[in-house]
């Protein structure tokens, strides 16, 4: 037999849909928040050595090599080394707001938010800026005391910086589609106000 | 540890009033059957660890809803960093041509289906609401979860009862 669905109808339609609700006892989530704080904790750790091993080399690079942009560029990459350090210590840079005290509206602007500064503004220059010129000066110094391998490094460094100009422009058309949602969202509540 | 109760016990009971609601309401926002499980566990380890901090300013059935949909949403906006999607308002919906009649006794299956891919295309916004509304849940308490105001809600139940009308109606459209 064929006939209209009423809305009516789809709420007990919906809530025929066949589930098996999660079994799960307080005990175990406090295991798996456990699992879940240590395995931020090593994610936290290995960043934080990372950059740490980054601050050692650059400043051994430092003493290493007598080029001028060479020990500048190191001297760059150390501080934006030590720069990330601190961003890691000082994070979240943005922290969401609470789930359960935050209302859904506010909550799904928030990460809108969060996810377009990622991609524009002063969060996404300096990831850039700090990465960058301190290498790029040091492969032009490497370049200029061995000749005889510059052209590698010339060709190194173009791809580096096509990598890093294509990535500014991602960046931004991904900061413009969360803008555009959130111009969505608003457009959508000053409609029905 | 809240007003009404440990962490533990307000869990407990939020999980065993509300647990099939918090399936289904998975299931507005993964499709995939293994996904749906992780969220499924996201949304509960998110909720008990809520609890920590539940003083009772709003009903525990309030706070579990906006817990569950809140942790779906970052979801979905995660997963469409991966995979690009374009979710529709529900003003977009409604002028998404209908899909062809439904056998209202025959084919249930089909009709879980055709909801569940209509409501899993919607702005995460859209989608809380419409997941509210079947079920069955009433203004003030939308409101109370999602922050909107009760007009507000009024205005969007009407435009929900028009996508759904307009979609599992007999004959589709154009009377086929």
């Amino acid at each position: 037999m064929a006939g209209d669905y009423l809305p009516n109808d789809l709420k007990m339609l919906w809530k025929e849909l066949s589930v098996n609700p999660l079994q799960v006892s307080p005990d175990q989530l406090r295991k798996e928040a456990e699992k879940l704080r240590k395995g931020l904790r090593r994610r936290s750790v290995i960043g934080g050595g990372a950059a740490w091993i980054g601050v050692v080399i650059w400043t051994i690079f430092f003493f290493l090599f007598p080029n001028r942009l060479q020990r500048v560029g190191s001297i760059l990459t150390v501080l934006g080394s030590a720069y990330l350090l601190v961003q890691l210590r000082m994070r979240p840079a943005r922290a969401m707001p609470d789930v359960g005290e935050t209302d859904c509206t506010e909550f799904y602007r928030a990460e809108l938010e969060r996810q377009r500064d990622f991609h524009r503004g002063k969060w996404f220059w300096s990831r850039l800026v700090v990465v960058l010129p301190g290498p790029v000066m040091f492969c032009v110094g490497f370049a200029q005391s061995h000749p005889e391998i510059a052209l590698f490094i010339w060709l190194e460094l173009a791809v580096i910086l096509v990598l890093a100009a294509i990535a500014v422009p991602l960046n931004l058309r991904l900061a413009r589609k969360y803008q555009r949602r959130i111009d969505t969202l608003n457009a959508s509540l000053k409609s029905t106000e | 540890m809240g007003v009404a109760g440990s962490q533990d016990e307000l869990y407990t009971k939020a999980a065993g009033e509300y647990g099939a609601a918090l399936d289904r309401l998975a299931y507005g926002y993964e499709a995939d059957a293994d996904r749906r499980r992780d969220l499924l566990q996201e949304i509960h380890l998110a909720l008990w660890r809520s609890f920590e901090k539940f003083e009772g300013r709003c009903s525990l059935r309030t706070w579990t809803y906006r817990v569950a949909h809140n942790v779906a949403t970052s979801h979905v906006i995660r997963k469409s960093r991966r995979n690009p999607t374009a979710f529709l308002t529900l003003e977009e919906a409604q002028e998404q041509p209908d899909q062809g009649s439904v056998e209202v006794s025959a084919d249930r299956q089909q009709s879980h289906t055709r909801l569940l891919a209509l409501i899993q295309r919607l702005e995460p916004m859209d989608r809380q609401l419409m997941l509210a509304y079947l079920e069955d849940m009433d203004a003030e308490s939308m409101a109370e979860i999602t922050g909107l105001s009760v007009a507000n809600i009024w205005t969007k139940i009407h435009r929900i009862k028009q996508v759904l009308t307009r979609q599992f109606r007999a004959g589709g459209s154009d009377g086929r």
